[in-house]
């Protein structure tokens, strides 16, 4: 049996960043994780915001660790090939009371090291965001704020891992962890694997993981939010992330704008006790609603096109800090726990904090001298000029064949999607690669090509292409015909 | 590649197909650019009858319509090009798309658009709940069952009784699935009486009316559906839930013009038809630049779709011929009752007649309908029952237009009950 250095257990954000700073190094890394695609826990369910580090209480992990993570995004972004864009933010004040909380988040914001950040007057937020709500008078502005979408940016790092030397598992759920003298024997429903270290990223799930390892030192429970999102042609969208006032535990309900040009408005912050449920609520529907129009009260509210929620990973009488430490227990046994918002922001900061964790842990760390920290961009014909189009295409017939209409979407990007280091293979996991059925049509033109394309792709019959999760066939046979 | 033509088309379904016929009945240079691998557009997948009473007067399924035009295209010299998805119009009229040969570059004199519309979908509508597998809209459902022979469910609840939903309740019902029942916000089924006779009746399938869908239940797959009764605004009615188990949920509501290509042409939109802002002769605010069938409003019927189609056609093949100027600054806009949900055209001028196509909001039994050119009445007429799934029409002779710097207004006055 292959005897791993290090198991990461768990492929959402925090534990792709966390193997490709690994795979900077000359140790045996492998990842596991449950989903067959990674990203599909709270990953794929945010807002996207790479906060600076406004929020978090100076002094706290979370804080120091914002501020580095959030750092690194420019550069990240042209190393691993992920769009990245730059609408700046602003927390809005509404009278007296607000400008309390704005200085002290600038207080805080100054401490954890943002260099640019100001509070501005309503006339500033008004030339840049025309139409906010007239009662503004304040704001709280950090330009350096950028935006991201989370899933590919945890792609990029996983396929950049995968490229310099680690193995990552999907459909694999960590159920059973033994020791084996000084090593663990971690075990799922198929496969065994043997490692020395466990790096314990398992999202909601960690308190559970971490159990099977016979570890009880937090207890975590998530707190919910819905999300929308809005169709990308809007008369009045906003330009900047805009945050409310925060609150004790959440940041308020915020629009931001996305790299694709659409709007999502989130989140809601309700504690929960179903680990799974991302189940959309309609009094979270609402409140979006409400909070958008506190912001911009005259965005159209006919033009969402989807909603969806994610889980923020909390660990509880935490102070809502991150829980990024040794296990008191053992020693080879790291946590990335707690990773609740901004965890994103956060990611890259994450691993290099867990990487020295290991060290201290007593792993050497060799560097890897064939590390290459590139990983290409993929294509996005949409964006191409005609030339590079027309090339293309007489490269490659099959960028000359639109799949999704709403986001003009090519097969040859499906092809290259399902071809990729960590292959899309399910209608969602092309979906989130490629844009095919993101658009206002929802997949309702395209969904079938997608589905023929998979199934060809994969040798199978399309009774058996799933939407995302195992179970979730989309076709149930032929018709009597 | 390159090409010139005189009128090129957008989209080859219907509206594509006649606009091109007619077009080319002028003695006009034609092309079609249709994204997929055959003409007729959302009628391939329309396999029951219904089509053609009024304009063939014969009953024919949606492909023996779309085939009679086919004929009429392959007949007239119209250079087709299929697999090829236009990406781009810029206001000079040059039309970019794709195929699998590379960039393909039209430049016209006139251009029609004609590409249809799309499907409402559950984040328009915005259920609640889980996100699983089986959630999808009836077109899709219909192109998997008429199409492809697949069967995306066994236990189906349909939500919105438009003609599509009761026509999928039955397609669904023939093929050996389970329609458990089709749930209408609105207190009234919103599509032809004949439908709901033919598709639900007859099938024993039950309409529930003012009762909504309000959560979906279930991963990875669908498991339920909860619905609940509404009241008269439509809102839910506590304690009114119930939970139907079920492993499909189909929606019927409603369609939406497909503009996105208008939009990067810059044409302005009419925000209450979605569609394109035309005068009488189906000309958008770029000179040159025609609309017809779904792209311009959504059609309840294939036949008047061509009838719309082969106008749009004719004024195509015209400008490009003459290169006709109007004067739209001097266009005013049709005004309309609240009644009213709009109008198309939504602006008009007095150099022709005049035929105005309109829906109502909400059912209306009875009243009349009044025709104003500035605070003069010009028409006065007693209507039927009107019905918000149904396109009334109004015909007006240049002569009544009066004077266009009065205005036009429709009003409709309801009988009091
Ligand atoms: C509504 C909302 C809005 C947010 N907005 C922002 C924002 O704007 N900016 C920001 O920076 N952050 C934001 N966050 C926070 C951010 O999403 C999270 O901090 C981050 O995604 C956490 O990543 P993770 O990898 O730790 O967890 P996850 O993405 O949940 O990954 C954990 C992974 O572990 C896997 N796993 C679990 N158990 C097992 C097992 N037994 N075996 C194998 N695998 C297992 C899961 O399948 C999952 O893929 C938001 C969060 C929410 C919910
Ligand atoms: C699901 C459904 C069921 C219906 N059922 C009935 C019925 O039972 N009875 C009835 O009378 N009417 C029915 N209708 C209405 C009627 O069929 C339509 O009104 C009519 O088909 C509209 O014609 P069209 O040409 O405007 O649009 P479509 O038929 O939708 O054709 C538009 C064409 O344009 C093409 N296109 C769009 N964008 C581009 C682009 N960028 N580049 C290239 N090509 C493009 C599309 O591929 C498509 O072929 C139905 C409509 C729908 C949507």
């Amino acid at each position: 049996m292959t005897k791993y250095d290090v198991i990461i257990i768990g492929g959402g954000i925090t534990g792709s960043a966390i193997a490709r700073e690994l795979s900077r190094y000359k140790i045996k890394t492998a990842l596991l994780e449950k989903g067959l695609d990674i990203g599909l826990g709270a990953t794929k369910g945010n807002g996207g915001v790479v906060h600076q580090g406004y929020d978090p209480v100076p002094g706290s992990v979370k804080a120091k660790i914002n501020a580095q993570g959030a750092k690194q995004y420019p550069q990240l972004s042209k190393e691993l090939g992920f769009e990245i864009s730059n609408p700046g933010l602003f927390v809005l004040g509404f009278g007296e009371a607000d400008l309390k909380v704005l200085e002290h988040k600038l207080d805080y914001g100054i401490r954890n090291g943002i260099k640019e950040i100001r509070i501005v007057d309503k006339d500033t937020v008004k030339d840049r965001e025309p139409h906010i709500n007239p009662n503004v008078t304040h704001a709280l502005a950090v330009p350096s704020t950028t935006v991201v979408d989370p899933f590919e940016v945890a792609l990029a790092f996983a396929e950049n891992a995968v490229d310099n030397g680690v193995t990552v598992f999907l459909g694999q759920a960590v159920k059973k962890i033994e020791k084996q003298g000084q090593d663990f024997l971690v075990s799922t429903e198929t496969k065994s694997y043997l490692t020395r270290y466990i790096v314990n990223a398992a999202g909601n799930h960690a308190d559970d993981v971490a159990k099977l390892a016979g570890i009880e030192e937090y207890q975590m429970q998530p707190r919910h939010g819905d999300l929308l999102v809005f169709d990308r042609e809007m008369d009045i969208k906003p330009q900047t992330v805009m945050f409310p006032c925060p609150g004790p535990d959440t940041k308020g309900i915020a629009c931001i704008p996305t790299i694709h040009g659409n709007t999502i408005v989130g989140s809601t912050a309700t504690m929960m006790d179903d680990k799974d449920d991302v189940a959309n609520y309609k009094n979270g529907i609402d409140a979006l609603i409400d909070g958008v129009h506190h912001i911009l009260p005259e965005l159209d509210d006919k033009k969402i096109i989807r909603s969806f929620a994610g889980l923020r990973p909390v660990v509880l009488d935490h102070d809502n800090d991150f829980y990024i430490e040794i296990s008191k227990t053992d020693s080879h046994f790291i946590h990335a726990a707690g990773i609740q918002s901004p965890g994103v922001a956060s990611a890259p900061a994450i691993a290099e904090r867990v990487r020295d964790l290991l060290n201290d842990a007593g792993l050497d760390l060799p560097r890897n001298l064939n590390f290459n920290p590139f990983r290409p961009a993929p294509t996005i014909f949409n964006v191409l000029s005609e030339l590079e189009k027309n090339m293309l295409i007489k490269n490659n017939q099959a960028y000359g064949h639109v799949v999704c209409r709403c986001e003009t979407v090519t097969e040859g990007e499906i092809l290259a999607a399902i071809k990729g280091k960590i292959p899309a293979t399910t209608v969602d996991g092309v979906k989130r690669r490629t844009r095919a059925g993101m658009g206002r049509c929802q997949s309702g033109f395209c969904q079938y090509k997608v589905l023929s394309i998979l199934a060809r792709e994969q040798q199978v019959a399309i009774e058996e292409i799933l939407l995302e999760d195992s179970g979730s066939q989309l076709i149930f046979g032929k018709v009597k015909g | 590649m390159m090409e010139n033509f005189d009128v090129v088309i957008i989209g080859g379904g219907p509206a594509g197909m006649a606009a091109a016929v007619e077009a080319a009945r002028k003695g006009v240079s034609v092309a079609i650019v249709e994204r997929n691998d055959e003409l007729g557009g959302i009628l391939n997948q329309c396999i029951h009858s219904g089509f053609g009473l009024q304009y063939f007067k014969e009953e024919l399924t949606g492909p023996e319509y779309a085939e009679n035009f086919k004929n009429l295209v392959e007949q007239a010299a119209i250079k087709v090009f299929l697999k090829t998805m236009v990406t781009d119009i810029s206001p000079d009229k040059k039309v970019t798309a794709v195929n699998e040969d590379g960039l393909v570059t039209l430049l016209a004199k006139a251009i029609v658009l004609a590409m249809g519309c799309r499907e409402r979908t559950r984040g328009a509508i915005k259920i609640p709940g889980t996100r699983p597998a089986g959630v999808l809209t009836a077109g899709l459902a219909q192109r998997y069952v008429n199409m492809e022979n697949l069967k995306p469910g066994n236990r189906v609840v349909i939500l919105g009784s438009g003609d599509i939903g009761l026509i999928m309740a039955r397609r669904l019902a023939l093929e050996g699935m389970e329609v458990l029942g089709v749930y209408e916000l609105m207190p009234y089924a919103n599509g032809l009486f004949r439908n709901v006779k033919n598709c639900l009746d007859d099938f024993g399938i039950p309409l529930h009316l003012s009762t909504t869908v309000s959560r979906v239940i279930g991963y990875p797959r669908v498991e339920a559906v909860e619905v609940c009764q509404v009241d008269d605004k439509g809102c839910a009615i506590a304690g009114k839930e119930k939970i139907i188990p079920c492993d499909t949920l189909l929606l019927s509501v409603g369609l939406i013009p497909e503009n996105e290509l208008s939009l990067k042409l810059g044409l302005k939109l009419n925000g209450a038809s979605n569609g394109p802002v035309v005068n009488q002769d189906l000309e958008s605010s770029v000179k040159g630049v025609f609309a017809c069938g779904n792209v311009l409003h959504v059609h309840d019927l294939v036949d008047k779709v061509t009838v719309e189609a082969i106008q749009a056609g004719k004024n195509a093949a015209e400008f490009a011929l003459f290169n006709t100027v109007r004067r739209d600054e001097q266009s005013q806009f049709i005004k309309y009752s609240n009644n009213i949900a709009y109008t198309v055209p939504s602006i008009f001028n007095t150099s022709k007649d005049l035929l105005v196509k309109f829906r109502v909001r909400k059912p209306i039994t009875g009243g009349q309908i009044k025709i104003f050119s500035g605070d003069q009445l010009i028409s006065e007429s007693r209507i039927r029952d009107f019905k918000p799934s149904s396109m009334e029409e109004i015909s007006l002779k240049k002569d009544d237009l009066c004077d266009q710097a009065k205005g036009l207004s429709i009003i409709l006055e309801e009988a009091s009950a």
